[in-house]
């Protein structure tokens, strides 16, 4: 086999193994778990890196396996794929970290870390998918494989959450496969990035194109928690905060967002979709998604569940993005992807070691936390005022781009519901700023659980610094050659390439 | 490399000084080299840079207007610094002061150098949220109070210069704030940006409607962060405006009469209030808003067209300067009168005698000469009324004088210590005096060339030493002072009835109105929330019927026996497989 394709594998393969392995470990082996955890994930970084050195030297990575005459599993590297593998594979290392500190004691550790590393696999698979198919393959294993992440904890409230959580991924999940079915019988097998097959029926089969459209946005709209499919990610909260933060802020979520970005530029491409009017309906519900999401979070005081309200409503900064027109909201979109990510996991990584240190579940309990816990509030108020969209922070360059975008395709109602959610957001992430850093702490006799040097467990404290350093990073170097926007920049332009 | 020193140094003080051991006596000095390159890029001409790597691409340059307020906003800072240092010595939380100082002073700069949108409102949101925490420093009720609303206001300001970022970005096709006067001005929706600028903007000038939040905030804060709020960051929005402002390159007689009618309006409207006020603080925040006024004024003067914008607006930014200097001057001379005693209570009284002076327009100060370049431009313009204008100018001079006069003599009251002490923050205070070689002679900050195109044929000197001038400036001014020995000898009856424990109008009197008015509308509006809040709860919601649908008997029974076997993860894993299967044979 090629080289080049063995590294594709590889990349799957190094979450793979290390996840079968571990379910074959026994429970007390917690130094071989985190070896090869970190192994793994270090491993899978290096790869992904060596990947995308190549790409950028010109090379290309595809690998495609037969199963049956037209159908096939293929991996393909293009610049989106790798943008997405790149954040998670970052991500899975950043928050392997996190979970060895969070759950260090904790039972069903070998379930945990086996399940997370195959959601990895998959999410990594998402991005390196080269066709229909396989992003579809690796799309339900997603599911599957979270499910006994979600459950982690094995209450009833954690069953029951699970339990939502099943309906509707595998209701998605169905309806996309409808979806995909629709396709392959009327275009055949799709790689990503034909959208001359797309463009060549349209003319004629604008009604069963428009059909498969739909019902593969649904699908891929249960991921992406769009309104009014986005119940189970509030529920999904019980699960342990690594878990909350990589999948619920990152993996899952975003293997929705990265589907819809998929099926409207790869798949349909945008010249079809803007000709068939595929994108207005994705805007208004995106739109109110947005404005929708916020109000909730607004109201919510238990800080995981103000934070998934928030993830409901900027994920849908990205299907906004996408539904408009226009190389500058392509870019916010795709940037989004990145900068979203980040900005988030970090605030689930805050609200986990806020939750682990402390014990503090609530918004309301958490007056003068700042003095407390410095470098993790430190690190929440700089992803919180990227949310807001205040710069220099990575969600301002988001904002921006897609505040510029809507002006350009003059869909002005866009810019407003971005203003609105910039106010709102700023109106339920503020005060957990004002809390924790001009409110006197309230005399208690909680005691912090961990007595070490610094404010929590240095395993706890790491993951969040990066990743807050990371949201600073991204927007403060956002016109370099190696920051996410610049990446986004030429993915958008390539999307534009053959429009007049 | 200059450039980057300007923003990098005072963020490196906000972090010094954070972390600072407690009684250390280096926070002066660092704030006082934090402002040095500042104040170097002020008075020395720099070369223009670009980074391209920064934000979303910086450049950064200075023009004449935007080097004036640089120059001044460097100098408050620095001895604003130097003052805090010295000031908050004993204070328990004076780390955490410093740290916002130093931000708000790194986001100030910034802003002032920023040539380019994206670093503009970086820098802009750094010193307006940094600032944030100057209000709320001392934690009382007022102080939180006067945060929140400061707040409030800040972030509404923000959302409108933001849309009205991304229109003109897009109009002008060009990153650079120098390009959007001109796409504003051929733009067919260029007065629809400008109006969304000038609200933004004018959250942080304190211009009418939306001036409410500063005679609370500004006070509220310690003495060093209210000289740099109303000296130095009030002229941020200023500077706003001249970007959003295309001056010269229009005629729009509507907002031209809007907005010049608005700032005489704020210039003599924020007096009355003022007078009434029984904080010395409060007092100078109202004249801050008066004296704002008179800049927005002559903002919309330009926009009736005649004036090209290189020559009204370095006019209004050195009438800026000299308000910034002085104004800080009074300010941080809130903190001397209960401090200072013995001899050095005549310094202190001439000072801040001369910094009164210097607002209300006296003779030989910079505010005389600055009013009077301001002057030039009524007598050459023909926008309708403005005889009524030029009237209404010279009756500012009056009131400025009525306000700060009311201002020594609530300072006056304040009760002197019993032996000749000083504090040691007198320094700074008289460093800034000092400076005020520059703010008495503040037009030497102009080239000779821009000068007499602005004032004409005559020279610098006979400029400076007219006598007309002079008496132009002082008759307001003696009137005034006249009058008011007048009242206070004859000692008329209404005197006794002046506010004296509580102002008659409180702090912030708009608010008031809008709260009123809240209170009017918040039941419906409540009952509004709450009917739609039940509504998203309600059996038709989405969420609810899909819920209702998995909480149904029957789906949990199928699901939960199903479920039995789920739970089990070993299950889950087989699970996969025969998924893995099936799909395989389907396709198949």
């Amino acid at each position: 086999m090629e080289m080049n394709s063995l590294l594709l594998l590889l990349i799957l393969i190094s979450s793979l193994i290390p996840g079968i392995v571990i379910l074959l470990l026994e429970e007390k082996q917690v130094l071989a778990r985190n070896f090869l955890n970190l192994f793994g994930a270090i491993a899978k970084v290096v790869l992904v890196a060596w990947v995308f050195a190549g790409y950028l030297r010109g090379e290309s990575y595809t690998f495609i396996f037969g199963l049956a005459p037209d159908l096939t599993f293929a991996l393909h590297i293009d610049q989106l794929g790798l943008l997405f593998a790149t954040l998670s594979s970052v991500l899975w290392l950043v928050t392997t970290i996190y979970a060895i500190g969070y759950l260090k004691g904790g039972k069903h550790q070998r379930r945990f870390f086996a399940f997370f590393s195959l959601c990895v696999t998959s999410s990594t698979g998402i991005a390196l998918s080269g066709n229909v198919l396989t992003f579809f393959v690796f799309y339900e294993f997603l599911t599957l494989s979270t499910y006994p992440l979600v459950v982690h904890r094995g209450d009833d409230k954690a069953v029951e959450a699970g339990r939502t959580y099943l309906w509707y991924t595998i209701g998605g999940g169905t309806v996309l496969f409808l979806g995909v079915v629709g396709l392959f019988v009327l275009a055949g097998p799709i790689y990503f990035g034909q959208t001359e097959i797309i463009a060549s029926l349209a003319p004629e089969n604008g009604l069963q194109l428009t059909i498969v459209f739909f019902l593969m946005l649904s699908g891929l709209a249960v991921k992406a928690a769009i309104f009014p499919l986005h119940g189970w990610l509030p529920i999904s909260m019980v699960a342990p905060a690594p878990v909350s933060a990589l999948l619920h802020a990152v993996a899952v979520v975003k293997a929705g967002a990265f589907g819809i970005i998929r099926l409207v530029y790869d798949i349909y491409g945008v010249q079809t979709s803007e000709q068939m009017n595929l994108l207005t309906p994705l805007a208004i519900f995106a739109g109110f998604t947005i404005i929708y999401g916020s109000v909730k979070a607004f109201y919510q005081d238990d800080f995981k569940k103000r934070l998934a309200y928030s993830t409901i409503s900027q994920l849908s900064y990205i299907a906004l993005g996408v539904a408009i027109t226009g190389v500058l909201s392509t870019t916010g979109a795709i940037v989004h992807l990145v900068h979203q990510g980040i900005m988030k996991i970090t605030m689930f990584f805050a609200a986990g070691n806020v939750a682990e240190t402390y014990g503090y579940y609530r918004i309301s309990q958490l007056n003068g936390i700042g003095r407390r816990m410095p470098i993790t509030m430190v690190a929440f108020t700089i992803a919180a005022f990227g949310m807001i969209g205040l710069p220099p922070v990575a969600g301002f360059v988001s904002k921006w781009y897609l505040g510029l975008g809507a002006v350009e395709a003059e869909t002005y109602w866009v810019v407003l519901v971005l203003l609105a959610s910039s106010a709102l957001n700023a109106a339920y992430f503020l005060p957990i700023v004002y809390r924790a850093w001009f409110c006197e702490p309230e005399p208690s006799t909680i005691q912090p659980r961990c007595s070490g040097r610094w404010e929590t467990e240095a395993l706890l404290l790491i993951p969040v610094l990066l990743t807050g350093l990371f949201s600073l990073a991204a927007g403060l170097f956002a016109a370099s050659t190696n920051s996410p926007l610049y990446f986004a920049r030429e993915i958008a332009d390539r999307f534009y390439l053959h429009l007049p | 490399m200059i450039w980057l020193l300007v923003i990098i140094l005072p963020l490196l003080a906000a972090l010094l000084t954070a972390f600072l051991p407690a009684g250390s006596r280096n926070a002066p000095t660092i704030f006082i080299f934090a402002s040095l390159p500042a104040i170097w890029t002020g008075l020395v001409e720099v070369p223009e840079i670009s980074l391209d790597w920064f934000i979303l691409g910086t450049h950064f340059s200075l023009d004449t207007p935007r080097r004036i307020i640089l120059l001044l906003t460097g100098i408050l800072w620095a001895s604003s610094g130097f003052f805090a240092g010295l000031y908050l010595k004993e204070d328990a939380r004076n780390s955490s002061f410093y740290f916002y100082f130093g931000t708000a002073m790194a986001g100030n700069f910034g802003l002032l150098i920023a040539a380019d949108a994206a670093s503009f409102y970086t820098f802009f949101a750094l010193m307006t949220f940094a600032s944030y925490g100057l209000v709320i420093h001392s934690q009382t009720h007022s102080a939180r109070q006067a945060a929140k609303v400061y707040l409030v206001m800040s972030i509404i300001g923000e959302l409108f210069i933001i849309s009205a970022l991304f229109l003109a970005v897009q109009s002008a096709g060009s990153m650079l704030l120098a390009d959007i006067p001109p796409a504003l001005a051929s733009a067919s929706n260029g007065p629809f940006i400008f109006l969304l600028g000038l609200i933004g903007f004018g959250v942080k000038v304190g211009a009418i409607p939306l001036y409410f939040w500063l005679p609370l905030a500004h006070p509220a804060a310690p003495v060093p962060a209210s000289a740099v709020l109303s000296g130095a960051m009030i002229k941020a929005g200023l500077v706003g405006w001249m970007h959003f402002t295309p001056v010269g390159l229009v005629t729009w007689p509507s907002f031209s009469l809007l907005i010049v009618s608005l700032g005489f309006t704020a210039a003599l409207g924020a007096v009355i209030i003022g007078l009434l006020q029984v904080d010395p603080k409060t007092n100078l925040a109202y004249s801050s808003i008066s004296q704002m006024g008179l800049m927005t004024a002559f903002l919309g003067l330009g926009l009736y067209g005649g004036f090209p914008a290189g020559i009204i607006l370095p006019a209004i930014a050195l009438y800026g300067f000299n308000h910034g200097t002085a104004k800080a001057l009074l300010f941080l001379g809130t903190a001397l009168p209960a401090k200072v005693g013995g001899y050095w209570r005549i310094l202190m009284w001439l000072g801040l005698g001369l910094g009164v002076l210097a607002i209300a327009g006296g003779p030989l100060t910079g505010g005389l000469w600055t009013k009077y370049l301001l002057k030039t431009f009524l007598g050459k313009t023909n926008l309708p009324g403005i005889d009524f204008f030029s009237y209404l100018l010279s009756l500012s001079a009056i009131t400025t004088t009525l306000l700060l006069s009311r201002f020594l003599h609530l300072l006056g009251q304040v009760e002197p210590p019993k032996e000749n002490k000083i504090p040691s923050f007198i320094l700074p205070w008289i460093f800034l005096l000092f400076a005020g070689g520059w703010w008495t002679m503040s037009p030497t900050l102009l080239s000779s060339e821009l000068m007499s195109l602005i004032i004409g044929e005559e020279s610098m000197l006979s400029f400076f030493w007219n006598p007309i001038t002079i008496w132009t400036a002082l008759w307001p001014i003696l009137l005034t002072a006249g009058g008011l020995v007048v009242i206070f000898t004859l000692k008329f009856s209404f005197l006794n009835r002046w506010p004296q424990e509580k102002p008659q109008i409180p702090a912030g009197d708009f608010l008031y109105i809008l709260l009123w008015l809240w209170r009017k509308i918040e039941k419906p509006f409540q009952k509004a929330m709450a009917s739609l809040q039940s509504l998203m709860q309600s059996r038709q919601s989405a969420e609810k019927i899909i819920n209702k649908f998995i909480d149904n008997k029957k789906t949990i029974q199928i699901s939960s026996s199903a479920e039995a076997l789920l739970r089990r993860w070993e299950v889950v894993g087989i699970s996969f497989f025969i998924f893995f299967l099936t799909l395989f044979l389907f396709l198949r």
